[in-house]
């Protein structure tokens, strides 16, 4: 096991977002073949947006598209697992693009292991969350707290987890977040009030916490622009580009053959 | 021509996938390596890249269904020359699916068409390959095919690494995997050979034991993993660590989750074997000849499940939320198959109550040997109902079984001895078994599990009693 390259890549769109996830995972293939150990974990601050996963067989709105548009939402169609979710400021999103051919190929664990660091910061800032069976996620008090949703290639994961800290939680109000039907979403900021941590400390807390549970010799932050030139030096794919797989669309189409 | 596209084994506790996505349709072409399906389990997405270039010939498996692990959910037509090895692999897996479809009858939709007609290979291949528990799709890269064609998959080529073999030797070596896909294990004993004719020593991660040459039991063929080649050399390191393999971490998770759910709790009694040494002495000549080898499992299992439909509470297992009892009225009984170094398996022998000993004998044979070489399908080691342990077969006389959760029982046999009892105020000599039951005390009362036991141990004492309460 390796070095944890930890990165806070500041305001990111979602597309971009997901450009850098696919360039680092082809490079991270790569490497794997020539040695490379080095694993990524990034921190994007994403603005206002919906993502749609595997799990939805349909769209989970709560009121119409037009609406969406009227908010400023995109919605992205993306190849995690999981249902509908919303991200932006004040929420703590982490991906970590990590080879499961050093972690035991072993999908279940490295989810498991993605929820035990959600528990692990709630813990230490002394919230009381708790898996549900078959509902994976972090819940509080009745609530979800936090939210997971993987991807995989080539053994290589990417997406990963959302964990409210201190966002405007209105924007789920929009959608039935996961495709559960009645579920809340809460923050940090709810349960805790003026007590509740900065992002950047949870963002700390987050990376020393994944580095150690599963089991990096070493973390290392590194600048954004770091991650970036890593994903520039691995050329693009030919035919399917950047879309494969996943594919920001304006609405729910997919991808153009 | 026909490849298949099965759910890749992906991860211990993954026994099954849904089909999320279909990236390409029917009739369209793909090149290897190319996304070809993506797979969810629980939050999970993975995408599934090609095995060969060629062209979606059929979607087993629409989008949105839940089909085991190695459930065929789509075929490739295959172009060029890998084609002939994995039209070899594709009807082994097909009845694998087909197999494994009964477990999940409602989620799984029936194969499109008889493997036959997507493989017309089939009868002049060689005798087929069921799915590899190392996965075809993800494991992929641009070195890990072989110039014939033949994927590696990381496990293999890290092993690879380690022990210095070269992609020569990796070709030399039959694969028992998908389309002839050397295999972790098929390396690993290739290894074992290699490393006992060969001067260098070169080891397969085995379990070293500095005990082996101590073992005075020249008669029986060590164990290989016992072998004095695997002792370190003198002046080598006193102790070694070896990382626990995937089975052996399973078993483990399963034992501790058994000892911490389950309220174990054991009780012993004793069977006097005359009639069944009796039966099985004559009985064996007459198997052999159909070549079935009759050991005394099957006579254990019969009276097993007689002894289960009397005392049904004892077949079953505890809800998933431990609120219930789940009676199941079919018997499914499990027999725990040690593997030295591969690890301890149980496969179940289904519907017991509905086949006589000879048929019973015949599958025991056939399910040992294929847990032995890793070739069990993935509903084999699913849906048990009891379990028995016989841990005579490597001389225990007795013995406290941990219950292969969640059922609620396990039955232990031993080795048959013959002693002195005493029958109608004589001392006779018997050849006698001790017997042992485990069980969850949750749901199980003492008083039903010496019951059972002794119901057992009666039915071995006077087999002619199997006439009257069959």
């Amino acid at each position: 096991m390796a070095t944890l390259n930890a990165v806070a890549l500041g305001p990111t769109s979602y597309r971009d977002g997901l450009r850098l996830q696919e360039a680092l995972v082809r490079a991270r293939v790569e490497g794997r073949e020539r040695g490379e150990r080095a694993d990524w974990l990034l921190f994007p601050d994403h603005p206002p947006v919906l993502t749609v996963g595997r799990s939805a067989r349909d769209l989970k709105l709560r009121v119409p598209e037009a609406a969406l548009a009227e908010r400023g939402l995109e919605v992205f169609d993306v190849a995690r697992g999981g249902d509908i979710t919303w991200h932006g400021p004040g929420q703590l999103v982490g991906y970590p693009i990590c080879d499961l051919d050093s972690l035991g190929h072993d999908l279940h664990r490295f989810l498991r292991e993605l929820e035990q660091v959600m528990l692990d910061l709630a813990a230490r800032w002394n919230i009381e969350a708790r898996r549900v069976a078959g509902r994976t996620g972090i819940w509080a008090g009745g609530d979800k707290l936090a939210s997971i949703g993987v991807a995989v290639r080539r053994w290589v994961t990417y997406h990963g987890f959302a964990l409210n800290v201190c966002p405007d939680l209105s924007d789920f109000e929009l959608i039935d977040p996961c495709g559960l039907e009645g579920v809340r979403m809460t923050s940090m900021e709810r349960l805790l009030g003026p007590g509740a941590p900065a992002l950047s400390a949870v963002r700390n807390a987050a990376a020393e916490s994944l580095a150690g549970r599963l089991g990096y010799v070493e973390l290392q932050w590194v600048l954004a622009a770091e991650a970036w030139r890593k994903a520039e030096e691995t050329p693009w794919p030919g035919a399917r580009g950047d879309a494969s797989g996943i594919e920001a669309s304006n609405g729910l189409e997919s991808p153009a053959a | 021509m026909a490849i298949s596209i099965v759910v890749p084994q992906l991860g211990e506790s993954v026994a099954e996938g849904t089909v999320s996505k279909w990236l390409k349709a029917v009739g369209d072409r793909v090149r290897k390596e190319e996304p070809l399906v993506e797979i969810q389990t629980d939050k999970i997405n993975v995408e599934i890249p090609s095995p060969a270039d060629g062209t979606l010939q059929s979607i087993v498996v629409p989008e949105g269904t839940t089909v085991l692990v190695g459930t065929e959910i789509g075929v490739l037509a295959g172009a060029g020359e890998a084609a002939a090895a994995p039209s070899a692999a594709a009807p082994a897996t097909a009845s694998a699916a087909a197999a494994s479809a009964p477990a999940r009858a409602a989620a799984a939709a029936p194969p499109a068409a008889p493997p036959s007609t997507y493989a017309p290979a089939a009868t002049a291949a060689p005798p087929a390959a069921p799915p590899s528990r190392v996965a075809p799709a993800p494991a992929g890269n641009g070195d890990s095919t072989l110039g014939d064609g033949r994927n590696l998959s990381p496990a293999v080529r890290k092993i690879m690494r380690e022990q210095n073999v070269s992609s020569a030797e990796i070709a030399s070596i039959r694969g028992s995997g998908i389309a002839g896909r050397v295999t972790r294990d098929d390396l690993l004993d290739y290894l074992n050979r290699r490393g006992a004719a060969g001067p260098t020593g070169a080891l397969a991660p085995g379990f070293a034991s500095p005990l082996a040459p101590a073992i005075p039991t020249p008669a029986e063929p060590l164990p290989s993993f016992l072998r004095a080649a695997a002792a370190p050399a003198a002046g080598g390191p006193r102790t070694e660590t070896v990382p626990f393999t995937k089975v052996r971490r399973l078993i483990a998770e399963n034992m501790v989750k058994a000892k911490h759910t389950a309220a174990h709790t054991h009780c012993f009694d004793e069977a006097d074997m005359s009639a069944i040494v009796a039966l099985k002495k004559e009985w064996s000549p007459r198997l052999e000849a159909q070549g079935v080898k009759l050991t005394y499992m099957p006579f254990f299992i019969k009276a097993a499940t007689l002894a289960l439909k009397e005392y049904s509470w004892m077949n079953g297992m505890v809800s998933p939320q431990g609120d219930a009892m789940i009676l199941k009225h079919y018997y499914n009984i499990g027999i725990a198959v040690g593997r030295d170094e591969k690890g301890l398996i149980v496969p179940n022998i289904k519907d017991c109550d509905r086949k006589n000993l000879a048929q019973i004998a015949a599958e025991v044979n056939d399910i040992a040997a294929r847990a032995r070489a890793d070739r069990l399908k993935p509903d084999e080691i699913q849906d048990g109902t009891f379990s028995i342990t016989n841990a005579g077969v490597y001389g225990a006389t007795n013995s406290s079984p941990v219950i292969n959760v969640p059922e609620v029982a396990i039955m232990g046999v031993h080795k048959i001895v013959e002693r002195p009892v005493v029958k109608n105020g004589q001392i006779v000599i018997r050849p006698m078994m001790n017997a042992s039951i485990g069980f969850d005390h949750r749901v199980v009362d003492g008083e039903l599990a010496v019951k059972f036991l002794r119901r057992v141990c009666s039915l071995l004492e006077q087999p002619e009693l199997l006439w009257f309460v069959a």
